[in-house]
């Protein structure tokens, strides 16, 4: 074999070999810049798609404003409307009222085995936690399936009356219900709120019908602390029913009547409105204003 | 470079769709609001309906799918106004702002509870987070007819901070022992009409018991339903005697120990036997 040969056909071979390499390159770069820009007219066109349902819709808005300030409230054109969408108007309707239902504390749906009840609670005008209440009616009504916690006495309040008046069966599991997730709420909102006046933690049972903490005033002077005791007896009520509040030993003695002042005031407020009015008659611990 | 237009179109195309949502959302819910059929044009079609529904069988599923969801609809409407005894008799809403997570609507409510009529407006406003609704109510505003219930009147005007849950648990009870007195009036009325008389009608607090022959001694049972801040109702039954002076002369002790001894017999015997008791004086004398 002439080894200049060899050497000169290796040669070509590696740049035919090259050549091909950078011809593939060239290729796959403009495959590449294909489908770029492909990609981009896509995406251009989609974008003028949506801007155009867009615009409609706010067209459509618009006159609908248009109409209704023209005409205040009044119905649309029956002769118009399909049969159809009458009928799914009316369904939206009755879903409303049944939505507003809830916002009483009781509703429900019938099943096929029975009903279902939900009860829902509040504290002033914030809607808190819902539960339900899956019952079979076939013989007697049993309870199937629940979400109230296992701290209400539902066994309880069901063995008392929901064999014989289901209404008044509804009417106490719910004050016990909303009469709980109000002293949670409560605590809640005191940990929130008041967090710097809190000393330690906030010690509460799951019924939140036992509160222990202790508090002190926002004060230049050297602080004591009040170590308070809320128990909550009737767990239908979202005040407590005794306080006791303790200072600690080295504290002076007008503390008392402060002490006295606030155990009136825990037990005739609810607990973050008691503190809010606490901090904004701007108490401070030896009895200066 | 173009990776940056690209990412430009992308992010327009996903503020396009969000937009595109709660335009449509604003659309259907002002459609709803200011649409308004009576009950004659509903019936009308659902009779339409039924006879399409026997007619084709294309759009058949969908015709019988509105024609079941609307009965489960009312089955569950009529079940609960009957349960609770709370029918609500109007209902409007105007959805006055609706962005992102938040929808601020304006309820127009009107509704009874036992021959109590209600009429109740208010905001409600509903977060979205995390896939929790949270629901709150604002400037709650109550209208209660008939008038002159001094205690719920008090108790309507003292709600503060919109508490709609407690006024209807309140209202509800509330309306049981209304109803429960106003049977109660209408029972003795019509079992002893002569006797007894009602000068402020079934609805009013008190009933009169006398002789029909000889006037002068009277008895008035007071019947008040009183409701306190928490909304609790209490029944408040008491006795109220008129009686001619020579009576009085003679029997004093008696005639002041009636309304202790009426409450008493409430608390043994409930308001019914009390109340028929009261009345077998008068009976007794025919």
């Amino acid at each position: 074999m002439d080894k200049g040969n060899v050497n000169a056909r290796d040669g070509v071979l590696a740049h035919l070999e090259m050549l091909e390499v950078q011809a593939q390159g060239a290729a796959m770069k403009q495959q590449e810049k294909d489908l770029q820009e492909e990609k981009l007219t896509r995406l251009k066109a989609r974008v003028m798609e949506l801007r155009l349902q867009r615009d409609e819709l706010q067209a459509k808005v618009n006159l609908q404003e248009k109409k209704q300030l023209e005409k205040e409230g009044t119905a649309s054109d029956p002769a118009q409307a399909s049969h159809k969408t009458v009928l799914q108007w009316k369904i939206k309707n009755l879903q409303a009222m049944l939505q507003v239902f809830y916002l009483t504390g009781i509703s429900g749906k019938l099943t096929r085995h029975g009903v279902c009840f939900y009860i829902s609670t509040a504290y002033e005008g914030t809607y808190l936690d819902s539960y339900y209440l899956d019952l079979l009616t076939k013989s007697e009504v049993q309870i199937y399936h629940h979400s109230v916690p296992h701290f209400i006495p539902l066994e309880q309040i069901a063995k008392q009356y929901l064999q014989t008046d289901i209404r008044r069966f509804l009417s106490v599991l719910s004050d016990h219900l909303n009469a709980y997730v109000g002293r949670r709420y409560q605590a809640d909102q005191l940990q929130e709120h008041f967090s710097d006046q809190i000393k330690g933690t906030l010690w509460r049972n799951s019924l939140c019908n036992l509160l222990v903490f202790n508090y002190d005033m926002p004060s230049k002077s050297k602080t004591f602390p009040f170590h308070v005791r809320l128990v909550y007896g009737n767990l239908c009520h979202s005040l407590p029913t005794e306080v006791t509040i303790s200072c600690t030993p080295d504290a002076p003695a007008s503390l008392t009547e402060t002490a006295t002042a606030h155990t009136h005031l825990f037990r005739s407020m609810p607990l973050h409105k008691a503190f809010h009015s606490l901090s904004s008659a701007g108490e401070t611990l030896d009895g200066t204003p | 470079m173009d990776s940056d237009i690209c990412q430009v179109y992308e992010d327009e195309i996903q503020s396009l769709k969000e937009e595109i949502k709660l335009l449509s959302k604003k659309y259907e819910d002002s459609q709803q609001e200011s649409t308004y059929f009576s009950d004659k044009e509903i019936l009308m079609s659902v009779k339409s309906l039924q006879r399409e529904l026997q007619g084709e069988s294309e759009g058949h599923e969908s015709a019988a799918d509105l024609q079941a969801q609307l009965e489960s609809l009312e089955t569950d409407l009529s079940f609960l106004m009957k349960l609770t005894g709370i029918q609500f008799t109007g209902l409007s809403k105007k959805t006055l702002e609706r962005t992102g997570n938040k929808t601020v609507r304006k309820y127009r409510l009107s509704g009874s509870c036992c021959s109590l009529s209600f009429q109740l407006e208010f905001q409600l406003l509903e977060m979205q987070n995390k896939g929790n609704v949270s629901a709150a109510i604002t400037d709650l505003s109550i209208t209660m007819e008939p008038r002159g219930n001094s205690d719920l009147d008090n108790f309507v005007s003292s709600e503060k901070c919109g508490s709609l849950l407690t006024f209807f648990r309140s209202l509800s009870s509330y309306a049981e022992w209304y109803e429960h007195r106003r049977c109660t009036f209408l029972h003795f009325k019509e079992k002893y009409p002569d006797i007894v008389s009602l000068p402020e009608g079934l609805l009013g607090d008190y009933i009169l018991l006398r002789n029909p022959k000889a006037s002068g001694f009277e008895l008035m049972i007071v019947w008040k339903i009183h409701i306190n801040e928490k909304g609790k109702t209490t029944p408040v039954l008491d006795l109220l005697t008129k009686v001619p002076k020579q009576v009085l002369d003679q029997k004093m002790a008696a005639i002041e120990n009636a309304p202790t001894r009426f409450r008493s017999m409430l608390l043994v015997v409930g308001i019914e036997e009390a109340i028929e008791n009261l009345v077998n004086i008068f009976v007794s004398e025919r």
